[in-house]
């Protein structure tokens, strides 16, 4: 029973997390909704409050939103820590992580990953490519943005964006 | 009826049903034969629950057999093994009504000697003299050969056969040389006369029986190096003579051993238990590493009933070791250990029976479904096959000897048994029992993913083969069959109890392992709780049993309320396939692959012969055109220890073979030559 007595003892040692910029209200730039998945943070799905299983899915990016994405689950900025983690397979999310255009390749495949995660699920459109198809609109091999292809509940801009704004879409959902 | 004329209705049984199948219409044939085994069974279960209620006095039959005569008796170590072979082929003759009646093994010569093999290996733990024991034992041999050679037009069979022949045979010669050289040396040719007379033999007489025996018995049980047999008879015979072999046969090994070993020649020293650990934990391991990459699954079936002999044999070494190290001065914490080992092991012999009667009457309903063996060629049996996945799920669960599977009982004691001797002794069992229990460990371990891979490979999943797809249930006869079997299992996965009283008579009987006098230690109580005498082990099959059908209703109950509060949508979604094209069978996990990582672990001691190659395109030496991959797995003991001397007796032939003109004149001058030496070293 010690180790369980010290743990209490101890607490919870960490730096307190940085405010929100949302604040109870979806801010129009930071995480803008897209409009036919209904506005407002209120929209998202509440039972994926506390803890979120994200999967992500490369649709055709140039990795540097993949960069991006590993340093939120680095050390240093530490999503884990708002309940949001990245799991194997869609079979085990409750959210998608789609960064890039979505390339004619990998139209199918994302259309199946969505329907293999299980509802409620929320599909996060991340980067400017993701978004509209940033630099690369018009390219003989892209069939579209994201909300294009499947229905998209939150997006995050930026080319890269930075790991803070990717964490305040998670922290959104997770409520935390 | 007194229980002496048991013996003579098994006779007549046995009579009955061999001139019954030899006349009835080829219709009738396997009903009328499988009816006769299982009626045969059925005496043999009666005359073993007899001689385990009061014994079997000596009944003498002067006249059967020139010379000796046949002498039987029975007591309650007899009754035990007559009570598992007896039910065994209860279970096994149900089944071979259907299964032979679907046109497997179906030819009249096997189905008339079915019943001859049972009642021979019901004879070998009523005999009572050496050469009634070693007339018997030779019956039941050559009666299991000609079951293997049921199929003998397939090449494979005539294959297995010469080498089940062989080895069998060998196995046979030295048990006689181990029971004639104790019978002259003891004067006696009765087992009672032998046990008296066996405490004053010199110890060189009695290390020779031993030896000689053991290593005669442990090739009957399938004990490395000696197992080769094993792999290759039983997926070649009929699927019932697999199970009475494998559920029956084996077992008269372990039988013969602690008749003649620990039992006639009395308290040995304490390299005897060690010996017999030894060879039991090399058993164990080898034969659940081979049966973890073995990818016929009646192959995989034979190397993890060389496994569980292998843990019997190592349960028995360890009662010998311990008794051996405990003394009959007072109630020792070995003494109580070594009693433990021997409950185990005689606790694992009836589960062992009872899982793979029912695996190997389960394989022979898909080899009878689909004409396939392979793994890789099996696969959505589930759905196609219900009562039979069924039947090995409950055969498979046995064999990994987790809880709730019939194994786990005798694995568990045996666990109990290592640990808590741990006190006692010297050095030597200081260092060998945890080892002993890593071995325990590791098999078990092992076993779960042979067991895994049998059962997900072969039944889950979807169909590898045109024959799998198309595969249909047996009939009820078959199913009845193993509904038996799988009955059995059930009842001792969560009853040992029904055990109790049978081993409370059995342990008594065995003064060598149990102890005599102050130092004597009763038999552990397999109630509802299982009690060891002298340690602190206690568990409870059937309420561990209770516990998990309750978290289960529980379970099952909170879903369906929570389902109800709040129902979700049902929706239907695509398999999930990576994001690739629809799944296909050639997707999925194969027996080889599952086992691939395994196979790499152990790469040192299973030497498998993989090749691979690529084929690029000549254009590019990135773009493959073609690869091919080849793995061959060979039972290294086989190919290190069987081929030498396989070789060395073929070039000592190849010798003797010069001499081989066949010209008459040669002949005639050997046969001068040969009288001119006879004539000088008589003179």
């Amino acid at each position: 029973m010690g180790l369980v007595a010290s743990i209490r003892r101890l607490g919870r040692i960490a730096e307190p997390a940085p405010p929100t910029t949302w604040a109870g209200a979806a801010p129009p730039d930071q995480a803008s909704k897209h409009p036919e998945a209904g506005g407002g943070a209120e929209a998202l799905p509440a039972a994926l409050r506390g803890s979120l299983q994200l999967r992500h899915v490369d649709a055709g990016s140039c990795n540097g939103c993949e960069i991006e994405i590993g340093a939120c689950f680095s050390p240093v900025y530490d999503a884990e820590r708002y309940g949001a983690r990245l799991v194997a397979s869609p079979r085990h999310a409750d959210g998608l992580l789609v960064t890039g255009v979505v390339t004619r390749n990998m139209t199918d495949a994302l259309r199946d990953t969505v329907a293999a995660t299980p509802e409620p699920r929320v599909v996060i459109a991340v980067g400017d490519c993701a978004r509209d198809c940033g630099e690369f609109a018009g390219a003989y091999g892209v069939v579209g943005a994201v909300r294009d292809v499947v229905p998209v509940d939150a997006e995050v801009p930026g080319c890269p964006p930075p790991p803070d704004a990717i964490i305040q879409v998670l922290r959104q959902v997770t409520g935390r | 009826m007194s229980a002496a004329h048991l013996p003579a209705l098994l006779g007549g049984l046995t009579l009955a049903a061999c001139l019954g199948a030899a006349a009835v219409p080829r219709r009738a044939l396997p009903g009328v034969a499988g009816a006769g085994t299982a009626l045969v069974g059925a005496a043999g279960v009666a005359c073993g629950v007899a001689a385990l209620d009061r014994g079997i006095e000596p009944i003498e039959l002067a006249g059967a057999l020139p010379l000796a005569g046949l002498r039987l008796a029975a007591d309650a170590t007899s009754g035990l093994f007559l009570v598992l072979i007896g039910a065994v082929a209860v279970a096994a003759g149900i089944y071979t009504a259907g299964y032979a009646g679907r046109g497997h093994g179906s030819a009249r010569t096997p189905l008339v000697l079915l019943p001859v093999f049972v009642a021979a290996m019901l004879a070998v733990p009523l005999a009572a003299s050496v050469t009634t024991f070693l007339f018997f034992w030779e019956l039941m041999a050559l009666a299991s050969l000609a079951l293997v050679l049921a199929e003998q037009r397939r090449p494979a069979v005539r294959e297995a056969g010469l080498a089940y022949a062989v080895m069998t045979h060998l196995g046979f010669v030295a048990v006689l040389v181990g029971l004639v050289v104790f019978a002259a040396a003891a004067g006696a040719e009765e087992f009672g006369g032998l046990g008296e007379a066996a405490a004053g033999l010199s110890p060189a007489t009695r290390t020779a029986v031993f030896l000689c025996t053991v290593i005669g018995f442990g090739s009957k049980a399938g004990l490395v190096p000696l197992h080769a047999w094993l792999p290759r008879a039983h997926p070649e015979a009929p699927s019932q003579v697999s199970a009475l072999m494998s559920a029956g046969m084996v077992n008269l090994g372990i039988y013969g051993v602690v008749r003649v070993d620990l039992d006639l020649l009395g308290p040995g020293p304490r390299w005897w238990g060690l010996a017999l650990l030894a060879a039991g934990a090399a058993t164990a391991v080898y034969g659940v590493l081979q049966a973890a990459v073995a990818t016929d699954l009646k192959r995989l079936l034979a190397y993890s009933t060389s496994e569980n002999m292998g843990l019997v044999c190592v349960a028995l070494g360890v009662a010998a070791l311990l008794r051996a190290t405990a003394g009959n001065d007072e109630p020792t914490a070995a003494g109580a250990a070594a009693v433990v080992a021997l409950t185990a092991a005689f606790v694992h012999l009836f589960g062992h029976a009872a899982f793979k009667c029912l695996g190997f009457l389960a394989a022979g309903s898909v080899l009878a479904a689909t004409g396939r063996r392979d793994l890789d060629a099996l696969g959505g049996l589930a759905r196609r096959m219900p009562t039979t996945t069924t039947a090995f799920g409950i055969a498979a669960l046995g064999a990994c000897g987790l809880p709730l599977g019939c194994g786990f009982i005798g694995e568990w004691l045996l666990v109990q048994s290592l640990v808590h001797a741990l006190p006692a002794g010297g050095t030597l069992v200081a260092l060998v029992l945890p080892l002993t229990v890593g071995v325990v460990a590791l098999t078990a371990g092992l076993g779960v993913a042979a067991m895994v891979k049998a059962f997900g490979v072969g039944f889950l999943a979807r169909p590898r083969s045109e024959e799998a797809e198309r595969a249909v249930e047996g009939g009820p006869a078959m199913a009845a069959g193993m509904g038996l079997a799988a009955l059995a299992c059930g009842v001792l996965a969560v009853a040992p109890a029904v055990l109790s009283p049978a081993l409370g008579r059995v342990l008594p009987e065995l003064p060598a392992v149990t102890g005599q006098g102050a130092g004597a230690v009763p038999a552990p109580d397999l109630d509802t709780v299982l009690r060891l005498p002298g340690t602190s082990g206690a568990m409870s099959p059937g309420l561990l049993a209770v516990g998990v059908a309750v978290g289960i209703v529980v379970a099952l109950a909170a879903t369906h309320w929570r389902a109800r509060r709040r129902p979700a949508p049902l929706r239907d979604a695509p398999l999930w396939a990576c994001g690739g094209a629809a799944p296909t069978a050639r997707m999925q996990y194969t027996a080889t692959s599952f086992a691939e990582p395994l196979q790499r672990v152990f790469d040192g001691i299973l030497r498998p012969e993989v090749e691979f190659a690529v084929t690029p395109y000549p254009q590019s030496s990135y773009l493959v055109e073609r690869a091919s991959y080849r793995s061959r797995l060979r039972d290294v003991v086989e190919s290190v220890f069987y081929r030498p001397v396989l070789r060395a007796i073929s070039a000592a032939a190849a010798v003797v073979r010069r001499a081989h003109q066949g010209s008459i004149h040669a002949y005639l001058a050997y046969g001068a030559l040969g009288l001119v030496v006879a004539l000088l070293v008589a003179m």
